[in-house]
């Protein structure tokens, strides 16, 4: 197979010309190691998960007899339809904290800056924390928020408190701070891609026939910056649903996502209560997603 | 609307008030590596200014109560399956796209199901790939389990950046060579390789540093020799010390050398297809 993929690569020519079988085949046999490696390790465990959500799961071991019970426990569980609850509370505010602090500058950078140089220099500069660590970026709020943290020290030599503020290091407040300012880019980035595309004489012909600022963004900017708003949405969505690594380091373990509680069943190795959870979080995303999706044709608009 | 001043300024200032906010944890990371050690912790203020935790990190300082981070095999660990998953992904990324160039039926399946490894959140892969090697009696390994699914996650991005190469690829060139009676071999080397050259090394960029930052994936399927990112979760169970933001500032500056690798290469992938075209002529 390797001989009749490999010089196909770069030139589908050779391909093309053997005629019938083979070059209507060509396609399948490139496609085919891709289509295998995601069948293998994507789709089969993701199957796996949803079959051991019905296992029996007892203390000390886990047998393949079916039943519903792990799913009749999470449900009747405070505590993990409680981290449900809370996972969807975090992500709506992370969701829209970064939709509404990522706006104003998408729209500066996608409107405002004409120059294309310059869009990409502060592009480049919005996506530079990334090249640290992402546990190391989560890891920094903590001197940031903490009791003699930075935002502490400044706000008291600037006399605004008196005291220092302690609900910013541990609690739910720090997971969304600390969430919202690692994926707020997620957000920025699609927003003033499709803003950079809009057809500048749309807004000429617009003021020119008299459109007031404020009209000519909710009627056309707005909605034409609609699809990076949604694959913005999209991204954040899937990463903070996913999330417990934020988590854990900025709440010290005290606030429990979906994520957390994964990490913590399959740390105490009961595979069908995390295999329980990882199925709800999948509806989640189903759902989030398609929902998301309905919004606007992604395949049309992009 | 860009014509208006105020909001024009307005905009400004919040965009540069944004990116304060993007840098201000990282700087004060930046500052905080600079503690005195081994008593300094990591908060401020700073009780004097000193290298000590990054010789820390080198493991250049006497014993004390701080362990050092478990660095040496961990990075090689991390390297070394970032490489490997940069090199399959592209492969299979270059390979699925060159497949897409024609159009099949059975093309929307076979696209959301690539495009769905970088859909599914990491702790859900970790979590069914455990699962699978549980009941097969797989062991779990970084260069096994783990590795496997580095792929899941990259292959879609290199996946995709070659989409957006081949779709903005002029066939026309490809097929002029061949219907002059250059060789496939040699089209492959002077014309579509070339082309196709800015896109794989996008590719290749992806791929590397994704795969060197994945942490929920691995932290399930990664077996007992942590990579990287698992050592530096290790520490967030215990009392962190300034030597994780030394050893950040660190990786920060080799990421820098990285980036800049890419955009050199990338410079003169351009320079020499100027440089190529105009042989050509003169051939």
């Amino acid at each position: 197979m390797a001989d009749q993929t490999v010089p196909a690569v770069g030139t589908a020519g050779p391909a093309r010309r053997q005629s019938g079988f083979f070059a209507r085949h060509s396609t399948w046999l490139l496609l085919a190691p891709g289509i295998v490696w995601m069948v293998l390790f994507l789709v089969v465990p993701l199957g796996m998960m949803v079959y051991v959500s019905f296992w029996t799961q007892t203390t000390f071991s886990i047998s393949s007899d079916l039943t519903l019970q792990s799913w009749i426990t999470f449900f009747s569980s405070e505590t993990y339809f409680g981290a449900l609850l809370r996972t969807l509370k975090i992500w709506i505010i992370v969701l829209a904290l970064t939709f509404v602090i990522g706006y104003p500058t998408a729209l500066f950078i996608g409107q405002f800056v004409r120059d294309k140089t310059v869009q990409t220099i502060l592009l480049v500069t919005c996506v530079i924390p990334f090249w640290t660590s992402f546990l190391i970026r989560v890891l920094a709020w903590r001197p940031m928020l903490g009791l003699e943290g930075a935002i502490n020290i400044v706000l008291l030599r600037l006399g605004i408190i008196s005291e220092p503020i302690e609900v910013l290091l541990f609690t739910e407040l720090s997971v969304v701070i600390g969430m919202v300012q690692i994926y707020v880019v997620f957000m920025v980035g699609p927003i003033a891609f499709m803003l950079a595309r809009i057809d500048e004489s749309l807004i000429e012909a617009a003021r020119d026939l008299g459109a007031s600022t404020w009209t000519i963004f909710r009627k056309i900017i707005f909605p034409l910056s609609l699809p990076g708003v949604v694959v913005g949405a999209i991204f954040v969505s899937v990463m903070v649903l996913g999330e417990f690594a934020t988590a854990s380091a900025l709440s010290g373990r005290k606030v429990n996502l979906l994520g957390n509680i994964i990490v913590t069943q399959v740390g105490s190795l009961k595979w069908a209560f995390a295999a329980v959870i990882g199925v709800v979080l999948t509806v989640i995303m189903a759902i989030v997603i398609g929902g998301l999706l309905r919004v606007v044709n992604l395949r049309r608009e992009l | 609307m860009q014509n208006n001043g105020f909001l024009r300024t307005a905009l400004g200032l919040y965009t540069a008030l944004f990116i304060i906010f993007l840098y201000g944890p990282f700087v004060v990371m930046g500052i905080l590596s600079f503690q005195a050690g081994p008593e300094g912790g990591p908060q401020f203020p700073i009780i004097e200014w000193s290298t000590y935790w990054y010789r820390h990190v080198f493991g250049l300082t006497p014993p004390s109560r701080v362990a050092p981070l478990p660095i040496g095999e961990a990075l090689l660990r991390s390297l070394t399956l970032a490489f490997a998953t940069m090199v399959v992904s592209t492969v299979l990324g270059t390979l699925t796209a060159q497949g897409f160039r024609r159009n099949f039926r059975g093309s929307g399946p076979v696209f959301y199901l690539v495009v769905l490894g970088m859909m599914v959140p990491g702790v859900l892969l970790g979590l069914g790939m455990a699962l699978v090697a549980d009941q097969l009696d797989i062991a779990r390994t970084w260069w096994g389990t783990a590795f496997v699914l580095h792929v899941v996650y990259t292959f879609p991005f290199a996946f995709l950046v070659m989409l957006a190469i081949f779709n903005r690829f002029d066939k026309s060139v490809e097929e002029a060579a061949w219907a002059l009676g250059v060789s496939p071999g040699r089209t492959f080397r002077k014309i579509t390789f070339p082309m196709i050259f800015p896109g794989v090394l996008s590719a290749m960029l992806f791929a590397f540093t994704l795969s060197y930052d994945e942490f929920p994936r691995t932290l399930f399927t990664g077996g007992s020799e942590v990579t990287m990112p698992i050592a530096i979760y290790g520490t967030f169970a215990v009392e962190i010390h300034p030597n994780i933001f030394a050893f950040g500032v660190l990786t920060t500056l080799f990421s820098f050398a990285l980036l800049s690798t890419y955009g050199i290469l990338m410079a003169m992938s351009v320079r020499r297809a100027k440089f190529a075209a105009v042989q050509e002529d003169i051939e």
